[in-house]
């Protein structure tokens, strides 16, 4: 297992109650698998689980995507700046 | 954050300050510039349009390394598509602002005012409602809710 640092943006902190949380992941772990802890630990981003995004070391992944180890890991809903 | 060659000045910016428009627009002035395109957007108080409300303020939030770097990618994906563009100016604001303030800054350069300019600036702004990672909240007088976006940005986008 390793830990991860995942942060945490706009409804998606709102829904678990923080800025970041750290979670331990097995090595091989994906976006998706994270996102499904995710969901499990906190069941409210149930409610956002079709709009959430990853990224990944500041880039936009692919839920496929393998997490590399310290990797800087954010997740957050459509972007609504300007 | 300013990354500014003598030639092509790009500055862009996650900044809790007020926008000073005159000054942003002097960073990206040349000698040779005759032209500038800029946007900035307000919040604006009373909607009229779809579900008309009114809105006290926004509050305003970004991942700030990963929005400037997203900046930076928009400011390129400018320079590719209009190389006539001189200068770019990139700046989102952040925190609690209220109805009339700008919010957000973008600002392009040319030569002449008939190279792209304009649509340079559009495409500017277009784009970092699409990737660039701010969210604000809306609070009015029955209670507050997240903004959220509809853009899916593909993978590496």
């Amino acid at each position: 297992m390793k830990r991860v640092k995942v942060l945490l943006f706009a409804t998606l902190r709102d829904y678990v109650g923080a800025a970041s949380v750290e979670v331990e992941i097995p090595p091989q772990a994906t976006i998706r698998d994270l996102e499904e802890h995710l969901i499990a630990t906190y069941p409210r981003l149930g409610i956002v689980r079709n709009s959430m995004m990853a990224a990944v070391n500041h880039e936009f992944v692919a839920d496929e995507q393998i997490i590399p180890d310290g990797a800087e890991v954010a997740f957050f809903p459509p972007v609504s700046g300007g | 954050m300013p990354v500014s060659t003598a030639e092509q000045p790009t500055v862009f910016a996650i900044t809790e300050s007020e926008l000073d428009l005159n000054a942003l627009l002097a960073e990206i002035t040349l000698p040779s510039s005759g032209a500038a395109a800029l946007f900035t957007g307000m919040v604006r108080g009373v909607t009229e349009r779809g579900d008309a409300h009114q809105t006290l303020y926004l509050e305003y939030e970004a991942y700030r390394p990963m929005a400037e770097a997203k900046m930076k990618q928009v400011a390129e994906e400018i320079r590719q598509r209009w190389p006539s563009v001189q200068g770019i100016a990139i700046v989102q604001r952040v925190g609690r602002l209220y109805p009339c303030t700008p919010t957000v800054l973008i600002a392009c350069t040319a030569a002449h005012r008939d190279t792209g300019v304009f649509e340079a600036a559009r495409y500017g702004i277009d784009r970092l409602k699409e990737i660039v990672p701010v969210w604000k909240k809306e609070v009015g007088p029955d209670g507050e809710a997240w903004v959220e976006g509809d853009y899916i940005p593909r993978p590496g986008e």
